[in-house]
């Protein structure tokens, strides 16, 4: 599902968590206080470049995924630099609208480009690492990180069960609109609603039966499991180190020069 | 001047047009500025250790709980990345916010959501990490809450179920997209522009999952009282 069938795949998988959390960690800190145009940039090639030359990922793929958040930067973005402004205002591009003019100033679209190069470069880091460790390393990695057990049960428990009702979610679907269950505004609602009804139904009863045979092999309220033997994350230290350097030298040349 | 106002006239009609139906709600990775990330998560703790301790109270005490909730969460994913019809003829996805809220309370629904908002943002590229806590604010305190209270006001004054089930949906739905405005306007200054922006998409989407959770609720009270009762929700 999503990103998860890359991260199966990808040459970082063995490579411990903890480490490729803490290089996305310190890149989409610096970007987000940092901002600026440049930083941004330079941090979406250089953990695009990591995650499709390191990582192994298809540069088809990474594009694929950075495709998904575009519509709604753009929209945000748009938004963001349409403005309203006093009559004799200089604008690039606008309406009058009764005592002001509503459109795009230079001071507007800078910063709506700064804020679009910002969001690309965080997006981008966190790719690298979602495109690189499957959730199971994840939710090992936050055991390590002391994150309370009862949220990483919760969450190991819901990513399991994701698959299985998203199974049974598509087949009752494709039944539906087999036999044109969604022909027309009235019986779509009608027909998702029986499918999001009998969703819940066969959930509530399968957790039932998991817990029975949990139960039956000895269940106290703990699911413990044995953690991975992952490869030593030096390589990602250093690059944390050097893709914060690089954004830090982009920040301080464009604040320089502008 | 005619020319541009033809051009910002089409650009509109193109903004208007565009598939807006990529989960609305969600703010983006990166469209915060850091103090107003870290401001949010910070906002969201005390409730998320409510439903914390609300959790735990009830996993202690039958331990089949913490399984039916891991169910109900994964059930809220799966039926957020359903696509919904609209009554403006495209598709949107469904938040799922008035349902979890009722089934489940506020509290256990703040950290269910905090939990599919962050699988939505690692598997689906949805939402974000660095706006996880702005979103968890919109998405699964505030408009819990709301359905929430609104369900019960209804429940309270006696009106049939299945109008408090369609209000309570469709006023948690609205609730969230008008925090996530203010959230984008205060940062960026004039909410009322991302309002009118999110109101296109999402007053239809409210009425559409409103009436979507009245048929899943009725259907569910005629086949599964008992698991209904067991949630305490009748």
């Amino acid at each position: 599902m999503g990103t998860d069938r890359y991260a199966y795949q990808s040459r970082l998988r063995h490579m411990d968590p903890v480490a490729k959390l803490v290089l996305t960690f310190a890149t989409v800190t610096v970007c987000l206080f940092c901002g600026g145009i440049t930083t941004g940039i330079v941090t979406l090639l250089v953990m695009g470049a990591l995650t499709i030359l390191w990582g192994g990922v298809r540069p088809r793929a990474f594009l694929k995924f950075l495709r998904i958040p575009m519509t709604f930067l753009l929209i945000g973005c748009l938004t963001i630099i349409v403005e309203g402004h006093p009559a004799e205002t200089p604008v690039l591009f606008g309406v009058p609208v009764g005592h002001s003019i509503w459109g795009i100033t230079p001071d507007s679209l800078y910063r709506g480009v700064c804020i679009m190069a910002k969001s690309m470069g965080v997006i981008a880091s966190v790719y690298f690492l979602t495109l690189n460790t499957p959730m199971t390393d994840l939710t090992l990695a936050m055991r390590r990180l002391h994150v309370p057990q009862l949220m990483i049960e919760l969450m190991d428990l819901i990513y399991r069960f994701i698959f299985v009702l998203s199974d049974t979610a598509n087949q009752i679907r494709t039944a539906q609109d087999s036999r044109l269950g969604y022909q027309g505004f009235r019986r779509s609602i009608n027909s998702m609603g029986t499918l999001a009804s009998m969703v819940f139904l066969r959930a509530w009863h399968k957790g039932d039966k998991i817990f029975s045979s949990l139960e039956s092999r000895g269940y106290t309220g703990m699911l413990l499991t044995v953690s991975d033997t992952y490869e030593n994350g030096t390589g990602c230290y250093i690059w944390a180190a050097a893709v914060a350097m690089i954004q830090l030298s982009c920040y301080l040349a464009e604040v320089q020069f502008m | 001047m005619k020319k541009t106002q033809i051009r910002l006239y089409l650009l509109m009609a193109l903004i208007c047009l565009l598939p807006t139906r990529a989960y609305a709600m969600h703010i983006g990775e990166g469209m915060l500025p850091a103090k107003w990330s870290i401001s949010w998560g910070i906002i969201c703790i005390p409730f998320i250790a409510a439903g914390f301790c609300s959790i735990k109270k009830r996993v202690t005490a039958a331990p089949k709980v913490k399984i039916l909730l891991a169910m109900c969460g994964a059930f809220a994913f799966v039926l957020s990345a359903l696509k919904i019809p609209s009554v403006t003829g495209s598709c949107s996805h469904p938040t799922g916010v008035g349902l979890g809220a009722i089934l489940f309370g506020p509290t256990a629904t703040s950290v269910l959501g905090l939990i599919v908002l962050l699988f939505q943002a690692i598997l689906l590229a949805h939402g974000g990490i660095t706006t996880l806590g702005a979103n968890t604010f919109s998405m699964a305190i505030v408009g819990p809450i709301v359905s929430w209270a609104v369900f019960k006001l209804f429940q309270k004054v006696k009106a049939p179920i299945g109008l408090g089930v369609f209000f309570a949906a469709a006023l948690g739905d609205l609730c969230t997209y008008v925090v996530t405005s203010v959230q984008l306007g205060i940062v960026y200054g004039g909410f009322g522009k991302f309002m009118a922006v999110f109101a296109l998409t999402q007053i239809p989407l409210a009425i559409a999952e409103g009436l979507l959770t009245v048929v899943i609720f009725n259907i569910l009270e005629k086949y599964s009282k008992t698991e209904l009762q067991e949630l305490e929700v009748l």
